[in-house]
């Protein structure tokens, strides 16, 4: 007989790998179990029950033996000749002993209660072994190391869930989704568990079975469990960054945050669960909403007529509920779908990014001193210039490198706004749907943390103050829900990142009211649009009529200004009533390097940043006017703009008196307009910023210093303090 | 047990792989790879000539799972010493791993001396 041979087969691949058994050889146990179900499936018909429960006890005691629940093999080998014994009985047609079996299968089945689950025990023992104990006096330098990366890859991974959770509540059932939630969770409970970090671990490990449950299906995703989940995001962050300021500090690690809380409604919530699962198929599926009450009592009534039916089968053959069709098509997808093969990546410290760019700065400078050398000039050496031109093409493409490695994607600082507008929403009652475009811009890694915070006032303001209440959106024509859109690009050498929404727009008449009752204006200035919408950058101007605890408070747009202007950037309003607004800021891609245009004034060079430029021009003599009390004016383009002169700003004076001998240039800054006597423009020119040193850093209308291409120092102007010591107004 | 031969470790969390390179250096070893998912493991695997691999379970891209099947599933990593991290408490993982081949596990977080002890059970057989 064909069956008896494979199993007779399966049973000396037993007996030959017993013999050397003993508890720490897995691969022989898992060849065991394996033949094992191979003679489990081929006998299933043809061999005596007593043959099929010796095989089924031997084969989960082989496997408890495999997770060390089990140690001693001896009762195997007895198993293993009983079962040879009954097989060759089997084989000859003899009757068997079923006594013996019974013995030893009652031997067998004696399961001592060991369990895998020992985690309390498991994680002091290793952390001690690892010296890692929570006083952070006897952290080592290696330690040290080790929870600084554990930090920033842990944070790195909670980010990431925030961005998934939002995706998780449109597609609650996207098993792909929910591993990628749980997976973060799982590994900062298993590393924590190593860096003893207890509270850490607790509530990773609380979090972590709430989306097993979540992944096996007996948990349904809702707005609860994501809450909880959130909440568990954001302690845990705390508890990290807590770690992470009492390393240096040195008070214990994961100072006094009290999770206990947390840890309990979430362990409520999976003991609930498991009430819910053994609730009826029927109401969970009501619950679901996937069929209704009536469906499943007829369902239950046909039941009853035919017991050995599951309400779920009759259910299905009624075709009152669909198989999860999509469920299992998602994991395929997951199954096909791999991604592209990983790049590798090394870590490095900002600061030798920072010094490397640095360095190539320099180097393009005395690149470009040498370039300019009189030895060089009046040279004519052609293999000097061709060694000339290649060092150039290094020195240009080495800057260019050292300056993307600094440049990240501005994605991660767009995703954290998915959360808040999500919160934001959801606590004033809104629907608000945020759109991105354009996260892979890339912008450099120092502007992005700067970057940070006026991007969350700004998105704030949108939902709190642009977008309407879904009733009232209605009523206008709009869908109900709103949109909040946020799009990065690059634009001529600047990055620039639009939020936009389609609310309600900015209240000029508010606007105007709240600025003549904080004396901003008086009654007779008259103001362009886009000098109105800046408006709301005057410190303490706010004009929402109900304050909320999310914005409103006045603080937030002079904040916004400032924090953009400290990065050499640059915000613009649009507005439509009833239309939405969207505010734009313009920001260089690097703050290391500046596109200025150099100009002279007597015997001095300034750099004037690019950005701010407007135009440069030469006035006709009747362009220029001057009225008394409020200076000295040039006719730009039909407007009256303020003329500057360097005399009045620094002790510098310009060769030329007037205007129309010299040059002006023409520069905005934060919506004021102004012109700068200068005696010649020299020309365009990237330079690298360098600070003016701590002991004059505070000086009032300079950036900064540059070193030329010829090697001389320029320094760099700051058109906001420029406009300050001019005391222009708006 | 060769501390000279060439250990490949496969964790999608770069403090874990840390951890366990750590651990393997205290016990001697000298060469050691890393990868961060199954599907970098199968590469480094054709790169270079390995000796053992420590794996994680959960990973993205392809799992420790999938990636202790797929090097079974060739012929000359039949008895590649494989050894599977596991997290506490899932037994049914272990078990998969065992059927699958596996050499060995180590249930998280682990001493540097039960890895050595399942290292030397595993290059016993």
């Amino acid at each position: 007989m064909e069956q008896l041979e494979k199993i007779g087969k399966a049973l000396e691949i037993v007996a030959l790998e017993s013999v050397d058994l003993e508890a720490e050889n897995i691969p022989a146990m898992g060849k065991i179990i394996n033949a094992l179900s191979t003679i489990l499936d081929e006998g299933k018909e043809l061999l005596p029950s007593i043959f099929l429960t010796l095989t089924g006890t031997l084969q989960s005691y082989v496997e408890r033996m495999s997770l060390g629940e089990e140690k001693d093999p001896s009762p195997v080998k007895e198993a293993i000749s009983c079962l040879q014994t009954m097989l060759r009985a089997i084989e000859r047609g003899d009757e068997i002993k079923e006594n013996d079996a019974e013995k030893i299968c009652h031997i067998l089945g004696g399961n001592s209660e060991h369990t895998l689950d020992e985690p309390e025990d498991k994680e002091i023992k290793g952390a001690e072994d690892l010296k890692t104990g929570s006083n952070p006096e006897q952290l080592s330098e290696e330690d040290i190391e080790l929870l600084q990366d554990f930090v920033s890859e842990a944070l790195d991974s909670l980010s990431t869930i925030e961005v998934c959770l939002v995706d998780l509540e449109h597609n609650p059932d996207d098993a792909e989704i929910i591993n990628s939630i749980f997976r973060p969770f799982h590994t900062i409970k298993g590393v924590s568990g190593f860096l003893n970090l207890q509270k850490i671990n607790k509530l990773a490990h609380c979090s972590e079975n709430l989306l097993d449950k979540a992944r096996s299906g007996e948990i349904r995703i809702d707005d609860h469990i994501t809450d909880l989940i959130l909440e568990s995001v954001d302690q845990l962050k705390q508890l990290i960054e807590t770690v992470q300021d009492n390393m240096d500090t040195g008070g214990p690690l994961e100072g006094d945050i009290d999770c206990g809380d947390l840890i309990h409604r979430i362990q409520e919530t999976v003991a609930r669960s498991n009430e819910i699962a053994k609730k009826p198929l029927g109401e969970i599926l009501v619950a679901d909403g996937a069929v209704s009450k009536e469906e499943v009592d007829q369902a239950l009534e046909e039941q009853r007529r035919k017991p050995e039916k599951k309400v779920g089968e009759v259910l299905l053959e009624k075709g009152a509920v669909k198989p999860r069709a999509v469920a299992s098509a998602l994991r395929k997808q997951k199954k096909y779908g791999g991604g592209q093969g990983a790049e590798l990546h090394v870590k490095v410290d900002t600061k030798k990014l920072d010094t490397l760019v640095d360095m190539t700065g320099e180097l393009v400078i005395a690149q470009s001193m040498l370039r300019q050398n009189e030895a060089i000039v009046s040279s004519v050496n052609q293999k000097l210039f061709q060694t000339m031109s290649q060092l150039n093409q290094i020195t240009s493409t080495l800057q260019k490198a050292a300056m993307s490695m600094r440049m990240v994607p501005i994605r991660h600082t767009f995703q954290k706004m998915v959360r808040l507008v999500r919160d934001l929403a959801r606590n004033s009652g809104k629907e608000v749907q945020l759109r991105m475009s354009g996260e892979d811009t890339e912008i450099d890694r120092n502007v992005v943390d700067e970057l940070y915070e006026p991007m969350v006032h700004m998105v704030r303001n949108a939902v709190d103050h642009g977008i309407e209440p879904p009733n009232e959106r209605i009523e206008l024509g709009k869908p109900p829900e709103g949109t909040v859109e946020l799009r990065a690009y690059h634009q001529s050498g600047n990055i620039v990142i639009e939020i936009k929404d389609d609310g309600r727009g900015l209240d000029k008449k508010r606007i105007l009211e709240k600025a003549k009752e904080k004396n901003l204006i008086d009654d007779e200035t008259s103001l362009t649009d886009s000098e109105i919408y800046n408006l709301i950058f005057q410190p303490g101007f706010s004009t929402a009529k109900k304050i909320t605890d999310i914005s409103g408070r006045g603080v937030g747009m002079d904040v916004v200004k400032k924090g953009i202007e400290k990065l050499r950037g640059r915000v613009e309003i649009d507005s439509r009533p009833g239309q939405g607004s969207t505010f734009v800021i313009h920001l260089p891609l690097t703050l290391a390097i500046i596109d200025g245009m150099v100009v002279r004034v007597g015997g001095e060079r300034f750099i004037v940043p690019t950005l701010s430029i407007l135009e440069s021009l030469k006035p006709d003599k009747d362009k220029y006017t001057s009225v008394h009390g409020r200076g000295e004016l040039i006719k730009v383009r039909d407007r009256l703009v303020p003329l500057v002169r360097f005399e009045n700003v620094f002790d510098i004076s310009t060769d030329s008196k007037d205007p129309w001998e010299g040059l002006v240039v023409a520069v905005e800054h934060d919506g004021k307009q102004f012109c700068l006597l200068v005696d010649e423009v020299i020309g365009k020119e990237e330079v690298v910023i360098k600070s003016l040193g701590s002991s004059i850093m505070q000086v009032k209308g300079l950036a900064g210093g540059a070193i030329l291409g010829d090697g001389r120092v320029a320094l760099i102007l700051d058109m906001g303090g420029i406009s300050d010591l001019a005391s222009i107004a708006a | 047990m060769d501390l000279g031969m060439t250990v490949l470790i496969v964790d999608d969390f770069a403090t874990m792989r840390r951890i366990v390179k750590g651990v393997l250096k205290d016990l001697g070893f000298k060469n050691i790879i890393e990868a961060e998912n199954g599907k970098a493991a199968l590469s480094e695997l054709k790169k270079e000539e390995v000796g053992l691999v420590i794996s994680d379970w959960n990973m993205p891209e392809m799992t420790g799972i999938e990636l202790l099947k797929a090097v079974r599933a060739q012929d000359q990593f039949k008895s590649l010493p494989f050894i599977m991290v596991t997290a506490e408490g899932q037994k049914d993982n272990v078990l998969e791993a065992v059927k699958a081949g596996v050499t060995n596990y180590v249930v998280k977080p682990f001493t540097p001396e039960t890895l050595k002890q399942k290292l030397e059970a595993a290059f016993k057989q």
